[in-house]
């Protein structure tokens, strides 16, 4: 074997390990999900010994997974719906648009990456006590979208900078009104970075814990991490059933990123290199 | 004059949705917050009692039945904040340069390597949980390659020698994924005559790695490491959800301790310290970057 082809084999080496290590705890999950409550207490094999869609079956009954698929698409939904449109407004205003205090503005928004969840936490569920919101789904939605503000203005307002500014003047010499450059010329030169920012606000609001945990009390609201939890906080644990209903709340979301990989890849391009 | 006004009410325009809901979200909590943090409240008596300083004096080293424990956390919390963003520079700047250096099966790798931060949450979590039991498949692994001296048979959470890292070890697994992305992009925007003139110039390869590749991705790493930085002061999701500070507080961090001072205290006035942990998290979130900031501009 010559040096470079040594090299090669280990470089592949290094990479499939590292591979499996990422797949581990989702392999697992797999594996458990067809094992039987026998099984899985003897749980050192990874290929289920008598393969049984059982346990899935059960845990999809056992839990209002309907229900909680529902609330999920609905906080996760309307989040980045708000934030799409709220930043994307505003980032357009900070990245072209020249105008008292837009400088200051943007700098507060990403000063905000600074102040942690958990110190408006406490606040942020009183004041909604006050208002009527705590434990609905608008409860969680405003938090939501207002808390990823610093990162979205960021690469937002980076990415409409991108855009040539010939393009924008062209069309305001044709008389194209401001909210026009926007969609027409700003937004669809920008698509990628949208689907980077749609991303990076969607997995984290699935998988979001803490705040609809205080929040939410009526069962029918809650959100799939709420209705997992269910099946863990009684005293024996039944890991198949635990595993099968982490396998059922986390497909949707790889099968989402599957299908917007590639954008999201770019998106990511165009945001560091802007 | 006319198109100026035109042009500065566009802007107001469009960013009046985003500074109305951080009135209504972000001024208001803050503020409150801000406020509380002076004041002694159980969250049912009607009105705050102010208190001043004295929240943060307690919490500091007043009160002897929160200081060492916050003394504790905070230590725990100088663990994470320090070696997840190390370890995930560590591990993703390498496996960047070895997936960018490969040919086959890039995108495919590409993906898998990401699945991580797709999953990652509470789903993730129980299932690391499950796999870190006592008899869950790290120990049985370790014990099948004749490592049983190195298994934990109270399981890597439950030990108390472990549990800190361990969850150190799966905060970087879950942070690895969109550093290598960010690698990845870093690389590929390197201009490869660079390299090549390099090379021709009779580098070897270790010496454009060093000399060439690395220092320009400094930008990137910086990034990492502050967004790290940030992530591992902010979150506590996972100590919450895999040992909730167990166990005996091993893996206690500060915002854990700002949740419980918040949320599980019962009628006990705690709201007022709750919120005054919050903001000494927050000066040290400030501090923690611009040290970074710092020492990353010195590097460069």
């Amino acid at each position: 074997m010559t040096a470079a082809r040594v090299a090669k084999t280990a470089a592949y080496a290094a990479l499939t390990i590292y591979a499996v290590l990422s797949l581990y705890p989702f392999l697992w999950m797999v594996s458990g999900a067809f094992k039987t409550r026998e099984e899985i207490l003897d749980g050192g094999h990874l290929i289920p010994r008598e393969p049984t869609f059982d346990t899935i079956v059960t845990t999809w009954n056992q839990l209002a997974f309907v229900d909680y698929f529902r609330n999920s698409l609905i906080v996760t939904g309307l989040t980045v719906l708000g934030v799409l449109v709220v930043y994307s407004l505003a980032s357009y205003a900070f990245a072209v648009l020249r105008f008292p205090g837009a400088k200051a503005l943007y700098w507060l928004f990403v000063a905000l990456l600074f102040v942690p969840g958990i110190t408006v936490l406490l606040p942020v569920v009183i004041l909604e006590n006050r208002l009527g919101l705590l434990g609905t789904h608008m409860g969680l939605v405003l938090p939501f979208v207002n808390g990823t503000a610093p990162l979205t203005v960021l690469l937002l307002t980076a990415a409409y900078r991108s855009v040539p500014k010939e393009l924008r003047e062209a069309a305001r010499a044709d008389g194209a009104s401001e909210a026009r450059i926007f969609l027409r010329v700003h937004l669809p030169l920008t698509r990628p970075a949208h689907v980077t920012i749609a991303v990076l606000t969607a997995v984290p609001t699935w998988n979001e814990y803490v705040l609809s945990r205080v929040s939410l009390n009526d069962e029918s609201l809650y959100t799939l991490p709420l209705g997992l939890e269910s099946l863990i906080s009684g005293t024996v644990v039944r890991y198949n059933e635990v595993l099968a209903a982490s396998l059922i709340m986390v497909l949707p979301v790889i099968a989402l990123f599957a299908f917007l990989q590639r954008y999201f890849v770019n998106g990511l391009v165009g945001a560091v290199k802007g | 004059m006319a198109t100026r006004w035109k042009e500065w009410l566009t802007g107001w325009a469009f960013v009046f949705p985003a500074v109305a809901l951080f009135a209504v979200m972000g001024v208001y909590t803050i503020g409150s917050g801000l406020a509380l943090s002076f004041a002694s409240w159980n969250g049912f008596t009607p009105n705050w009692i102010w208190v001043g300083l004295e929240n943060y004096a307690d919490l500091l080293w007043a009160d002897p039945s929160l200081a060492p424990a916050v003394r504790r956390a905070a230590w725990n919390t100088l663990h994470v904040c320090v070696a997840v963003p190390l370890l995930t520079v560590l591990i993703s700047l390498p496996l960047a340069v070895t997936l960018n250096s490969v040919r086959r099966l890039r995108g495919l790798l590409r993906s898998v390597y990401f699945l991580p931060y797709v999953t990652t949450g509470i789903a993730t979590y129980y299932a690391w949980r499950y796999l870190l039991e006592p008899e869950g498949s790290i120990n049985l692994m370790l014990r099948s390659a004749g490592l049983g001296s190195l298994a934990r048979p109270q399981g890597w959470l439950a030990d108390p020698s472990t549990a800190l890292w361990t969850l150190i070890l799966i905060l970087v697994w879950s942070a690895v994924p969109t550093a290598t992305l960010l690698y990845l992009t870093g690389l590929q925007a390197i201009d490869p005559s660079m390299v090549e003139a390099a090379r021709i110039d009779g580098a070897a390869p270790r010496q454009v790695l060093r000399r060439i590749i690395v220092p320009l991705l400094t930008p990137m790493t910086a990034g990492i490491v502050l967004l790290g930085v940030r992530d591992s002061l902010h979150g506590f999701q996972i100590f919450l959800i895999m040992t909730n500070g167990g166990p005996g507080g091993h893996t206690s961090v500060l915002a854990l301790e700002t949740y419980e001072l918040a949320f599980f205290k019962g009628l006990a006035p705690t709201l007022g310290l709750s919120s005054a942990l919050g903001w000494l998290l927050f000066a040290g979130a400030v501090l923690l970057t611009l040290a970074n900031a710092r020492l990353l501009r010195r590097v460069r």
